[in-house]
């Protein structure tokens, strides 16, 4: 066992944050975009720009050949820079629900037509997977394909969309074999613009406001057969198992970035508040929630770490990403509402973010598969019922 | 990066799991019940070279790094938290102290008969008035000719009923407070040495712990251990040891909570099902898992940092034992629960398992002692 950290990653890492901290959080930090649920297009550029849109793609697709490690690291140097977290879900969903399908099971011609262009940030990308009635119940998709000469047929809608009124391009699953079910349900690569295909209006959100969501709509959408994305009847199965425990590591990792940055801001707010005659962090229960949100952070690190490591190592993880990321996302939520209890009243208004952060920490435990799912993965996979 | 243990490392940890499993956790019962001393069981432990881990050979010692001790530590909690308990107080809190600060004499003379099992040794810092606040401790030792006298009382030693040899930690010099701490070795028998009668405890039965009496004790000159008035110094550089060893108890007691947990769960059927297909058993269960798993990484960070000699260790050390005892005593909590009845009842593992977590965030510190650690190595950071 060994837990450095290689120091070209830490440089990285370094490099990031700096650069998160220069060129985005100013933006970032401005209250108005979360009021006004805008997506700030000049950060995504920026990052773009910087290369953190197509971080694990090879290099001759635009990437930069980032381990999993390394994009993690990323991410968390981007939280703690104080990037809106509705930045970097939108860039989780472009970069990796969206690319790594596309990545990991497109033809030569889809890799080239389209990652270039989603590691540029020239368009920003999707994963069509949810629908009104249908979440984590995979099988339960009603979206269906049906072939017709050289095209396909998309008819049905997809819902909480993240990206959804912003994307250029979407991974899209649909059934093309009922009968299969779960393994009768293929994924396409959907091009704005194409016939047929439209988006809902932009949803209001409790939080996360700075990512756009919307429903997807396909009526009569004709996809050129080309856009099937890997094999038919079963790219679905296979965009699933690549995405699941990317998202897990990865997607979560602006989390540990803002968990240390709501531990740095407590501390230092906690330090200047004066109460009772003395600054705030003199008493025991300020400080014992500091140790807390401490205790927390390390334990999120390691174990985020870890999944991003076995990734690297194609160890299969799906049990650890799961437990991940019930484990991030239970802790944020928890955490954050330390951090503003800490702030007390200032917490509650918009003015120091905090209050931002913890309507931004809710999401964590429904997105991506609620936290019930993943009791679930993880009972399932250590016993037999 | 690693998070991988050596196929090594793993090969060890079965055959020393096993080896828990059939000689060690079958007395767990018993010893517990009885409130009986697994004197045979340390012996065992000695034979195996658990205790000796770490240790160089010339005293009776075999190779191990903090990680395999945590690793091989785990599995004997499991089986027996009291047996893991008081093999760590012998081989850990006395040992330890010794070879770190003990002359060439003193490791001679007391670490090869503790490392074998054959002698037990505690470590005794506690008393009635002072736990974590050990400035607080009013036991202590003056120069008379080439003799200490020790005067003074001691409280919730582990072993302090049975040990052969005891760290005693007391002030040679009051006045100058944290720099006038000095260790000092007693060996049972002393005259003006006496322990009280073991405590009867909440869990942990098996490993008995009693106040130790000091009236007049004369020890000599040679009996310091390390350097004089320097002594609350020489402690602080254990502290991280018996904190990362105090952690792996409880990660111990919460894997046998699981293992308990998910037996019994797809054994036991209600209302025509598994008990586990029940989303609120198999929950808690995955819970369990969760906590178990983030706890372990903790330790294991922990342990690779002290094997690095990292000055953040001590931060670690806390952080791992305040996240693991306090889960452990939940896990331990949902474990009666899913056991329902039985869970209840003596003689199931799981209702000793639930007292015996207790200690967990209590011993080595209590947990708002962690906290109050962490705070004030981290407020500085930011």
């Amino acid at each position: 066992m060994e837990f450095s950290i290689p120091k070209e990653d830490l440089d990285f890492k370094e490099s990031v944050y700096r650069f998160g901290l220069r060129d985005l959080a100013p933006a970032s930090q401005k209250i108005e975009y979360d009021d006004n649920e805008e997506f700030i297009l000049e950060n995504w550029k920026k990052m773009g720009n910087f290369g953190l849109l197509g971080l694990p793609y090879p290099e001759k697709y635009g990437g930069s050949g980032a381990s999993v490690l390394a994009t993690t690291l990323a991410g968390e140097a981007l939280g703690y820079a104080g990037v809106d977290a509705g930045l970097m879900l939108s860039w989780g969903a472009h970069m990796i629900l969206c690319g790594v399908p596309i990545w990991q099971l497109g033809t030569e011609a889809q890799k080239q037509k389209y990652l270039p262009k989603l590691a540029s940030g020239e368009w920003i990308g999707g994963l069509g997977l949810t629908e009104p009635n249908a979440g984590s119940d995979a099988a339960g998709i009603q979206t269906t394909a049906v072939k017709k000469g050289d095209r396909y047929i998309l008819n049905g809608s997809k819902m909480f969309i993240t990206n959804g009124p912003t994307g250029n391009v979407f991974v899209v699953a649909a059934v093309t074999d009922k009968s299969k079910k779960a393994f009768g349900i293929s994924a396409f690569i959907v091009e704005k613009g194409t016939k047929g295909f439209s988006h809902g209006k932009k949803l209001s959100k409790l939080g996360v406001r700075t990512s756009p969501t919307s429903e997807l709509i396909f009526e009569d959408c004709e996809v050129p057969e080309e856009n099937l994305l890997g094999d038919p009847d079963f790219g679905f199965a296979n965009v699933i198992k690549l995405t699941l425990e990317w998202e897990r590591s990865c997607l979560v990792a602006p989390a540990i970035g803002g968990l240390e940055l709501g531990l740095k801001k407590a501390i230092e707010y906690a330090k200047q508040r004066k109460q009772f005659g003395r600054p705030i962090i003199k008493f025991q229960a300020v400080r014992h929630k500091i140790a807390d949100l401490k205790m927390n952070l390390e334990a999120v690190r390691q174990i985020v770490y870890k999944v991003a490591w076995l990734k690297d190592k194609d160890i299969p993880a799906m049990m650890e990403a799961s437990a991940a990321k019930l484990f991030v996302s239970e802790i944020m939520e928890k955490m954050s509402s330390e951090v503003l209890q800490i702030f007390g009243g200032y917490g509650f208004i918009k003015e120091y973010l905090v209050e931002r952060g913890y309507r931004d920490s809710r999401l964590a435990s429904i997105g991506g598969g609620t936290s019930e799912i993943q009791r679930g993965i993880i009972a399932r996979s250590i016993m037999n019922f | 990066m690693d998070f991988e243990l050596t196929d090594d490392q793993k090969k060890l940890k079965e055959s020393f799991a096993s080896m828990c499993a059939k000689e060690i956790a079958p007395r767990a019962e018993f010893i517990d019940r009885e409130a009986v001393f697994p004197k045979e069981s340390i012996r065992l432990l000695g034979k195996a070279g658990f205790l000796g881990m770490g240790f160089p050979e010339e005293y009776g010692g075999s190779p191990g790094d903090p990680i395999i001790k945590a690793v091989l530590g785990e599995e004997l909690a499991k089986a027996c938290a009291s047996t893991y308990l008081s093999a760590g107080a012998s081989a850990g809190l006395f040992s330890i102290p010794v070879l770190k600060f003990g002359t060439q004499d003193q490791k001679k003379k007391y670490l090869p008969d503790v490392l074998s099992g054959e002698k037990i040794g505690a470590l005794a810092i506690t008393e009635p008035g002072a736990g974590s606040d050990v400035l607080g401790m009013k036991t202590h030792a003056g120069k008379k000719g080439k003799s200490w006298v020790i005067n003074g009382s001691k409280t919730f030693i582990t072993n302090g009923p049975v040990a052969d040899y005891y760290v005693v930690v007391a002030y040679t010099d009051k006045e100058k407070k944290r720099d006038g701490i000095s260790l000092l070795i007693v060996e049972k028998g002393t005259k003006g040495f006496s322990t009280g009668k073991p405590f009867d405890k909440l869990g942990v039965r098996g490993s008995p712990t009693s106040d130790l009496f000091f009236d007049e004790c004369e020890v000599p000159e040679e009996n310091l251990l390390g350097e004089i008035n320097n002594g609350f110094f020489e402690l602080a550089q254990t502290l991280t040891n018996g904190r990362i060893g105090m952690a792996v108890y409880s990660l111990g007691i919460a894997q046998a909570c699981l293992e308990e947990s998910m037996n019994y769960a797809q054994e036991r059927t209600a209302f025509g099902k598994k008990l586990a297909y029940f989303q609120d058993i198999h929950f808690k269960i995955a819970d369990m898992k969760m906590y178990i798993d983030v706890g372990r990484e903790l330790i294991y960070k922990a342990a690779w940092m002290l094997s690095q000699d990292d000055p953040q260790t001590i931060l670690f050390a806390s952080i791992a034992k305040l996240f693991i005892s306090e889960h452990a005593t939940e896990i331990a909590s949902d474990a009666v629960q899913i056991f329902g009845g039985y869970g209840f009842m003596k003689g199931y593992k799981v209702e000793r398992l639930y007292r015996d977590a207790k200690l967990g965030e209590i011993g080595e510190g209590t947990s708002e002692i962690q906290r109050a650690i962490i705070t004030k190595l981290v407020e500085d950071q930011y």
